[in-house]
């Protein structure tokens, strides 16, 4: 699926989409350079969940945790680290099969650990105003 | 304050073994020889210790588990009392430490009570109003990145290594704060907002060095002292729109943004001309230690604000 958007304010629509089409998927990867939108397109995300905390980037504290109406949700940054390890020291696994919606940001740094299935948000600058936003099922 | 011990290299060496980064597993590794190496300076004994006071939280949970269980064992082992400590709490009673020698700071003062923290750090940006020890409300938060992270990945986009924050103050003393203008965001209330301000700096780059490679290199403090100034203007802005609307003025300032010298020179000018009195803690006090903790304890201790046992730590906490 591919969604273009030109306005912060249609995001609201395609996370939506995007929640319906990932039926029971709960692990999201999120794909992007910096400044692409990852953080306010999750931001989107969790509104949609029922998510009344405010969502701000865990790019410092790695992984944020919000109550929704179904549950916790995980939002996770793992620009930080400098090895797998690190995400195995945290105790990763615990976040990712606890059946919950986990939001990750920088998966690349954690090739190994990711769990088999997932939805992949591939989010591209087309110009300062403009994004694609192309979503996958693995 | 008989002692406030930093997991280093130097305390790690010690015991044998290297300090890992990140990660829970590094509390685990460090907190007996912390814990120990704290108990030497004070040159005091376990018995000695009349409670614990420990992070409760709000942050990594596998990291608040290794010392909620640290401390619970402690304090089980020693039967002395239990004291939580909200993590965010912590920074602004660093405040009331006094300090080491009195004699050699006669001017020291404690903020009075109402004042206004503004609490700024890697992970957390808030206006907090204080009204008392433990009687705090947030005002006014981030609503996506932290002051903090604004400075970390501002260096990350100039190509400065992590954590950045610190290189681009010492580089916009050498700039012109008003060489580039970065825009304001426009956020009603106390609130704040710098993922904006992160893409406009990423787009300023990227033009910039398309008209000259090496604009970088030419421009740097004149682009840090902006960036700098534009982050401080931001956070300044707030903090006199919410003195105004609580007429409060006493000021202070914590986390580890606070140690930016540019924020704190900003800081003491907007104070002379508003008439506030401003309260700045001891640069070790302004990052993650554990004396903050150790203070907030102890008010609580005066309480007999006490936890039992089967206290949990939480990954999220509020006041």
């Amino acid at each position: 699926m591919e969604y273009c958007v030109s306005s912060v304010s249609e995001l609201k629509d395609v996370a939506q989409k995007i929640l319906n089409f990932a039926e029971r998927e709960r692990v999201f990867l999120f794909f992007g350079e910096m400044g692409a939108g990852k953080t306010t397109f999750i931001k989107e995300l969790c509104s949609t969940l029922g998510v009344s905390d405010i969502t701000s980037s865990p790019t410092f504290s790695i992984v944020n945790e919000y109550n929704s109406q179904q549950g916790p949700v995980y939002h996770f940054d793992f620009y930080r680290l400098k090895n797998e390890s690190e995400a195995l020291d945290l105790g990763y696994e615990d976040y990712f099969y606890s059946g919950n919606f986990c939001f990750i940001e920088w998966s690349e740094k954690i090739p190994n650990l990711l769990p088999p299935q997932s939805i992949t948000v591939k989010i591209e600058v087309v110009n300062d105003d403009q994004r694609l936003i192309m979503v996958n099922k693995k | 304050m008989l002692s406030n011990i930093i997991a280093t290299q130097a305390v790690h060496q010690k015991y044998g073994g290297v300090v890992p980064e990140l990660a829970s597993r590094a509390h685990q590794q460090h907190i007996i020889p912390v814990v120990e190496d704290a108990i030497i300076s004070a040159k005091i004994s376990k018995k000695d210790i009349d409670a614990v006071a420990f992070t409760r939280g709000p942050g990594l949970l596998g990291a608040l588990l290794v010392g909620t269980s640290f401390a619970k064992s402690f304090a089980f082992a020693r039967n002395i009392p239990l004291i939580d400590v909200n993590h965010m709490q912590a920074h602004i009673l660093a405040h009331f430490i006094p300090p080491a020698n009195p004699l050699e700071q006669p001017e020291w003062a404690a903020p009075e009570f109402p004042f206004l923290c503004l609490t700024v750090s890697g992970g957390h940006t808030q206006i907090v109003l204080v009204k008392d020890y433990f009687d705090m409300e947030i005002v006014g938060q981030t609503m996506d990145d932290a002051a903090g992270e604004a400075f970390d990945k501002t260096a990350k986009i100039l190509g400065l290594p992590y954590p950045g924050g610190p290189l681009i103050d010492k580089y916009a003393k050498e700039g012109n704060p008003q060489a580039f203008q970065f825009p304001e965001p426009q956020i009603p209330g106390l609130d704040f907002s710098f993922s904006g301000l992160k893409t406009s700096i990423l787009y300023f780059v990227r033009d910039k060095k398309k008209e000259d490679p090496d604009f970088l290199e030419k421009n740097m403090a004149d682009i840090c002292a902006s960036v700098q100034s534009r982050i401080i203007t931001i956070l300044l802005a707030k903090v006199k729109r919410a003195a105004k609307e609580f007429r409060v003025n006493n000021i202070a300032i914590a986390g580890g943004v606070s140690a930016n010298s540019g924020l704190r020179g900003a800081l003491q000018d907007m104070a002379g001309k508003q008439n506030w009195k401003v309260f700045i803690p001891p640069f070790q006090y302004c990052t993650d230690n554990a004396g903050m903790i150790a203070i907030a304890g102890y008010h609580k201790f005066l309480k007999g604000d006490f936890v039992g046992q089967d206290v949990a730590p939480l990954a999220r906490m509020v006041f």
